[in-house]
């Protein structure tokens, strides 16, 4: 099975999107006569996976290299330099460039960035010299398909961008690609967005059509309908929660990084040489498509069915021989599924054997505990003990967090007793990494009254669940808790943001519903109007599309539960999401705290 | 068929071909005195009046402009012209465009020439080229000649150009080629020599143009003696020997570049491919005299001058000859040839076959058929149907005919004529193709419009098809004829901006007068026409004019802030560009300007203040300065928080670098916490100044006292290893060391709660496996919180029978049945879970579901195991 994922089944054609960003990369290798070596940085490599087999590449002439502070070690006469507009980068260019020189190296330059040339970058390289040596070029890779239904910006950094530096870049980012994608599918004509960032990102996209009209006289019906923009900020709590589907607990538990996790052979059932295999974890695998978005413990039972149903025909052929050709037939195809249930059992059984374990129960009853906002006293302590105990600090600062917004802040006591404590156990650097997280508001003093309850009783946030194994409504996610930001995506496409006004002012940051352009289309304001949408899948002839996008990251369970939501009897229509990253707490958290400690925010 | 009989009598039978000369333009308005002063608003005094005999000339193909200088080797009586020399400039319809006077002192002129962007290019006899711009005939580069040739040469003997360069053979018989000849710096090239011997003479050149050969660089043949030689680059190759032509006085080059008409001594005019290969025909002429002008008249004919007698020469039959009683210039172009004289423009070429099939006498073709027809049934005759019923199965080739031959005519009632044939024959062939003749009319539009004597372009429609529709707009551009550019291009729907952005620009150069206010308005109007059209451009042209208020103003409507910031800071709107940068919303903008604007200021004293003083009113300004600062500014970002009174921010940046300094090798570890410390004591003390940073400031003190605790442990036990490491992790180094005192010291210095300690020291004493001190340690006194430190501290050492002991002694039953799952002793957690008070069922039921999983796992988990896929 492929890293690259099979994107027949997209409600978009994502195929000629990406086969798009294929040509543009093989243009510029072809553009290079003769051997060269490709040095590319090492996040967007992983990003390149997704795109294309690397052997391709290779076919050009291109030998490739990871791009690092270390110098470059090859023979060949033209180096191309692929590099997404990072300024930590061009310090790595500049010194390779310059070590050549010395050696008596003459070589031909070229810089590509990734998706395009940055002032601010091109600056470094005047600096350092290394400027005129180079030729520039831009490859506009602005979105990557992760999925059939998943597109990612590939902007790690985006939440703590806009969150704690004030650098709004990402925002730019994301309203051009969705404009690059307005050229291929039409103009968006429903956008609804809540919060700073996303609100700046409706207006960009906006002022970009004014700047840059998408001609939509020789296009037909836009073929997204709605755009859905939700930062990450107005539902910090989701992330922080532990996740309980499959394909979340992956993530969780063992990262999965451009659509493969990482694993020792031995987990797969392979030798136990310590040697890492990579399983790609796509749509393309039925089987995973099945399970992914499922509690985990309904994934061991569906698992566990497919297998036993398998080895009682196996049973059957063995022990009679009256079967016809069709029927066998039947049976060697679903003997072909074999390597897939393989695979999962291997990984679930994996998962297991962490989620299993009391502490992973005892910390997800907790999270419960705090998103009810009952006994605070437990959960205080709780928080506590684990800082004392020296957890991973990711670990403390997720319930943290959580406990934070949910209460409104700490109060001041306790704020600075914790803080304190928590510099006692990881150490004095952490000091800007509270500063920051407090200027983010995820931790902070008390101020006011938590108007959390409110929230959580208006949305139905908290529900009770009834038969985990026939969900009916998203809080199976989260066992019991409807995620925040799944939440607002309903009333968004159900009745727009005014009858959820009210609430919505409760949330950080500014609002948006924008109607645009195209009259011919008008018909669409009420395609998304609750009772209305059934009708509009007969008219259109097929289900309406909307593009649901996260600034700042989302996570896994939260697709799962768009993915719960578009599959409900009823539902007119399909969700897209795009992301500036799939995240999890872990590595939301870690991100910040890593820049916090090195003091780049 | 009378009206076609009068047409055909026109025409000249060369052979079996038809040619027709038509008169285009006559008489030209210079000839004749009374327009001269007319039409003096172009060229003022003087310009107007041109005599070919007296002047050297240069014309344009495609129906170009006249350009001439009067040539000074000549004796001129001078009538009412001025003494001074001017370089003269008129349109094929003899209007003068412009005239500028000639540069006095100047070597002397060797010939004129236009380029084929339309530049006029003026070559002097020392080998050197002046180059000037139309309409205004202003020079460019510079009014100083370029020098084409090295000094030694001896200067111009001959000079051939075309479109894109000039051959040159140099008195010293060298031959230097200047391929690029419009750039600002033309690099010429000297060919391979020619060999020409010390008593041996050139007598003419020609050039093979660089289009027409392999190598893309031109070939020129010179005839030498009684040789032809083909001089390129690489070397020099003797032509047709074989063929023995003898001395050749005059050599033409075909339109296509595979011909060669070569004129010999004997009075021979010979047609040979370029290759020499064989004589494809020969015509001896009355006179061996050398013609004066040569020229190819398509592909078909080739036209010999001699004063007042101009010969056409086909491959067959005997020549046409027409007489002139005044000089003439002829002009190739690729369909025909136009001549020029003082009195009249003409154009002469092959009748078409379908003017033929229609006109020719005697014509019984379908086309002529049609056209006939056409004629009786505007006359209301019947015969009209007739003939229709004669032609009615070849009527698509009829209308065909008489829509091409329509074409071909300069006459716009001839054309009406033909266009009228073809809609009479419309209606009965539904299957001619609709289209067809609206896209004659809408070419034969624009053809008339430009022929008319005021434009003064005389296109005919293959070489208007040759030149493009939007190369036109570009030439009518350039001629200053932006109104019927502009209809042109609406009417063909070709993108105005072209149009609008060159008048815009003419325009802000002509109106030097107009104040910005009035002028702006004039040219909004305009704009406005042309959606998507770059206001930054022409404001850019504005600002090069001088106009910076002007240009400021139009660059207000430039909707696309990529290309208005740019702008806004070439013409210092700094704080403009600023606020317009942030509105876009794109963070590269923001950073252009920025850089901008600090570049500007590290030059001025005080400069950084200023600086920050307009970042930090824009919050996105300021936020992404201190991004990048963070990255390679350091110092400027330190000034900027202190400037702006964030001393907070100042302290978290001491407190980056001493972290920096930590990492950095090279200082030496006795000494280096002090200067770590002197920076957090800095930190603390800007912490402490602003109040708010309370906590802050607390924790920089405690950090700073850690480090010297640190420093002292490290001292006093030789080993480097606190430094670094967190309060607890100091603790719990020195338990584990067994350094109790220390421990205990840290304890009372950093006030660690009771219940920290616990888990601290049962961890530490648990990795370093001191049970007994562990032990002792638990019966110290009943613990703050429990013996819970003591039961993970050993779980996670793995010590069983430790563990136990501290169960026992958990007062939660919900924990003790957790400590013993972890251990995996089930039952006991099972008992535990059935003690636990009120939520013992749930907790009991989630242990057992979780048990059940793991069995069943492992058991499917064996089966596959054998596949060892996944």
């Amino acid at each position: 099975m492929a890293q690259i994922p099979n994107l027949d089944n997209s409600p978009l054609n994502l195929t000629a999107l990406r086969e798009q960003s294929q040509k543009d990369l093989l243009n510029i290798v072809k553009s290079i006569r003769g051997k060269k070596c490709l040095v590319i940085d090492p996040k967007l490599a992983g990003t390149l996976s997704l795109i294309l087999q690397t052997s391709v590449l290779k076919e050009y002439g291109a030998e490739l290299r990871i791009l690092s502070a270390d110098l470059l070690q090859t023979e060949c006469p033209k180096v191309v330099y692929l590099v997404r507009s990072q300024p930590n980068y061009m310090k790595f260019v500049a010194n390779q460039i310059k070590s050549d020189e010395p050696k008596g190296l003459q070589r031909e330059y070229f810089l590509y960035f990734v998706p395009r040339r940055i002032v601010a970058c091109e600056k470094i390289l005047e600096e350092e010299k290394v400027h005129q040596k180079l030729t520039i070029g831009e490859y506009p890779l602005y979105l990557v398909p992760l999925d059939e239904d998943v597109l990612s910006f590939e902007l790690d950094y985006s939440l703590q961008e806009c969150l704690i530096e004030g650098d709004t870049s990402s925002v730019w980012h994301v309203a051009k690609a969705i404009h690059k994608l307005e050229f291929a599918f039409g103009v968006i004509p429903n956008i609804r967005a809540k919060g700073v960032a996303s609100s700046k990102a409706a207006e960009l996209l906006n002022n970009m059509q004014l700047e840059d009209p998408v001609n939509m006289d020789n296009m037909g019906m836009p073929e997204i309908d709605t755009l859905i923009l939700l930062d990450r900020e107005v539902d910090m709590v989701t992330p922080m929660c532990s996740q309980l589907t499959y394909e979340g607990l992956l993530d969780e538990m063992l990262e999965i990084h451009n659509g493969t996790v990482e694993v020792d052979s031995s987990i797969m059932g392979g030798q136990q040489d310590g040697k890492k295999v990579k399983v790609p974890l796509n749509s393309s695998d039925k089987l995973y498509k099945e399970i992914r978005d499922l509690n985990l413990h309904v994934v061991v039972q569906v698992v566990r069915q497919k297998a036993t149903s398998i080895q009682q025909d196996y049973a059957e052929v063995k022990s009679t021989n009256t079967q016809s050709v069709s029927e066998l037939k039947d049976f060697v195809k679903r003997l072909h599924s074999l390597p897939e249930i393989a695979r999962h059992v291997n990984l679930a059984q994996h998962l297991q054997s962490f989620a299993a374990k009391p502490s992973f129960h005892a910390r997800v009853e907790i999270e419960q505990i705090i998103l009810e906002v009952e006994n605070y006293e437990t959960c205080f302590e709780y928080i506590e003990d684990i800082i004392q105990k020296q957890e991973p600090i990711e670990t403390v600062l997720r319930l943290l967090v959580l406990f934070s917004l949910t209460n409104a802040g700490l109060p001041k006591k306790n704020f600075d007793y914790l803080r304190r404590e928590i510099l006692h156990s990881y150490g004095f650097e952490h000091m800007s990494l509270l500063y920051n997280l407090e200027k983010a508001g995820l931790v902070k003093k008390q101020e006011s009254r938590s108007n959390w309850v409110g929230i959580s009783r208006a949305l139905q946030l908290i529900v009770d669940l009834k038969d985990p194994e026939k969900p009916d409504d998203i809080s199976y996610i989260f066992s019991g808790y409807a995620p925040l930001s799944i939440r607002l995506v309903q009333h968004a496409v159900r009745s727009g943001w005014r009858s959820t006004e009210e609430l919505l002012k409760l949330l950080p940051g500014p609002h948006l519903d924008l109607k645009r352009g195209v009259s011919s289309i008008s018909f669409s304001s009420e395609l998304l109007t609750g009772s209305v949408g059934q009708q509009s899948t007969d008219r259109v002839g097929h289900r309406s599309l909307v593009l649901v996008v996260f600034i700042g990251g989302v996570t896994s369970a939260e697709i799962a539960a768009l993915r719960f939501l578009s599959a409900q009897e009823g539902m007119g229509y399909d969700f897209l999401v795009a992301t500036t990253k799939v995240i999890t707490g872990n590595t939301l958290l870690r991100s910040i705290i890593a820049s916090s400690k090195e003091g780049m925010i | 068929m009378s009206s076609s009989v009068s047409v055909a009598a026109e025409w000249d039978l060369l052979s079996d071909r038809f040619y027709r000369r038509i008169t285009i333009y006559s008489p030209l308005p210079w000839s004749s005195p009374a327009t001269t002063t007319a039409s003096s608003s172009g060229g003022g005094s003087g310009a107007g009046r041109l005599d070919l005999s007296t002047h050297i000339v240069a014309a344009a193909p495609f129906g170009g402009p006249i350009a001439a200088v009067r040539d000074d080797s000549k004796i001129v009586q001078l009538h009412s012209e001025p003494s001074r020399r001017r370089l003269l400039l008129f349109s094929s319809s003899g209007h003068p465009l412009a005239s500028s006077p000639w540069t006095p002192h100047l070597p002397r002129l060797h010939s004129l020439a236009f380029s084929s962007s339309l530049n006029l290019l003026a070559l002097l006899s020392d080998g050197s080229l002046l180059r000037f711009r139309l309409p205004d005939l202003k020079p460019i580069p510079s009014s100083s000649p370029v020098p084409l040739l090295p000094p030694t040469s001896g200067g111009v003997a001959d000079a051939v150009f075309w479109g894109g360069g000039v051959a040159i053979l140099t008195e010293d018989n060298r031959v230097v080629v200047t391929a690029d000849i419009e750039v600002d710096d033309p690099h010429p090239r000297e060919l391979a020599d020619p060999g020409v011997g010390e008593d041996e003479q050139v007598l003419c050149m020609a050039v093979v143009e660089p289009q027409f050969v392999m190598s893309g660089s031109p070939e020129v043949l010179l005839a030498v003696g009684d040789r032809v030689v083909a001089v390129d680059e690489d070397g020099v190759q003797v032509l047709g020997e074989a063929l023995e032509i003898g001395p050749v006085q005059k050599m033409a080059v075909s339109p296509n570049g595979k011909l060669l008409a070569a004129f010999a001594h004997d009075g021979r005019l010979l047609v040979i491919p370029t290759d020499f290969s064989r004589i494809i025909f020969e015509y001896e002429c009355d006179s061996a005299l050398p013609p004066d002008q040569i020229a190819w008249c398509g592909l078909d004919s080739v036209l010999l001058y001699w004063p007042e007698v101009l010969l056409m020469v086909g491959p067959n039959g005997d020549p046409v000859q027409y007489n002139y009683d005044e000089p003439i210039m002829l002009i190739p172009e690729c369909d025909g040839v136009r001549i020029l004289s003082n009195s009249s423009m003409e154009f002469l070429h092959r009748v078409p076959d379908c003017t033929t099939s229609i006109f020719g006498i005697g014509s019984m073709s379908p086309a002529a058929l049609l056209y006939d027809a056409r004629d009786h049934y505007d006359k209301q005759s019947a015969k009209a149907y007739d003939n229709y019923q004669l032609i009615s199965s070849s009527l698509p080739e009829a209308i065909e005919a008489c829509i091409d031959a329509a074409g071909y005519e300069f006459d716009v009632s001839r054309q009406h004529a033909l266009l009228n044939a073809a809609t009479y024959g419309i209606p009965f062939c539904s299957q001619f193709p609709q289209g067809r003749i609206q896209e004659m009319c809408k070419m034969l539009r624009v053809l008339n419009a430009v022929r008319d004597p005021e434009i003064g372009m005389p296109l005919t429609i293959q070489q208007y098809k040759l030149l493009t529709a939007t190369v036109l707009v570009g030439r009518l551009i350039n001629a200053n004829q932006h109104l019927l550019a502009l209809r042109i291009s609406e009417y063909l729907n070709l993108n105005p901006e072209v149009v609008i952005m060159h008048w815009a620009c003419e325009k802000i150069a002509a109106s030097t007068a107009i104040p910005d206010i009035v002028l702006l308005e004039g040219l909004l109007d305009k704009l406005r026409l042309c959606k998507g059209i770059s206001y930054a451009a022409v404001a850019a042209h504005a600002d090069n004019s001088g106009r910076r208020k002007l240009a400021a103003m139009l660059v207000d409507h430039e909707s696309q802030s990529s290309k208005q910031i740019p702008l806004l800071l070439s013409i210092d709107e700094q704080d403009k560009a600023l606020q317009k940068s942030i509105e876009s919303g794109d963070t590269d903008l923001v950073y252009l300007v920025l850089f901008h604007i600090w570049q500007k200021v590290a030059v001025e004293k005080n400069a950084p203040l200023d600086f920050f003083g307009i970042i930090n009113a824009r919050p996105l300004a300021r936020d992404l300065f201190m991004t990048y600062a963070r990255h390679s500014k350091h110092e400027a970002l330190k000034d900027f928080f202190l400037s702006t009174g964030r001393l907070q921010d100042a302290a978290f940046l001491l407190l980056k670098e001493s972290r920096e300094l930590e990492r950095n090798p090279v200082a030496s570890k006795g000494s280096l916490h002090v200067p770590q410390v002197r920076l957090i004591d800095q930190a603390y003390r800007l912490f402490a100044e602003t109040k708010e940073h309370l906590f802050e400031s607390k924790s920089a003190e405690e950090h700073a006292k850690l480090l010297r605790v640190q420093h002292n442990l490290e001292v006093s036990t030789k080993q480097a290893i606190f430094v670094g490491s967190s309060v607890s992790d100091t603790i719990k180094t020195c338990i584990a060391m067994g350094n109790e005192r220390a421990a205990a010291k840290v304890k009372s210095e950093f006030k660690v709660p009771d219940k920290r300690w616990y888990w601290l020291k049962a961890c530490a004493l648990a990795t370093v496996g001191n049970w007994d001190a562990l032990e002792a340690f638990s019966k110290e006194k009943r613990p703050p919180g429990g013996y819970k430190p003591f039961v993970e501290a050993c779980i996670d050492a793995g010590q069983k029978t430790e563990a136990v002991k501290y169960i026992l002694k958990l007062t939660n039953s919900a924990e003790k049945s957790e400590a013993y799952e972890r251990l995996g002793m089930h039952e006991e957690a099972k008992a535990a879970a059935l003690q636990a008070d009120n939520n013992g069922d749930e907790l009991f039921s989630r242990l057992k579901f979780t048990l059940g999983q793991n069995a069943l796992i492992d058991t499917l988990r064996d089966r596959f195991s054998s596949q060892g896929t996944y």
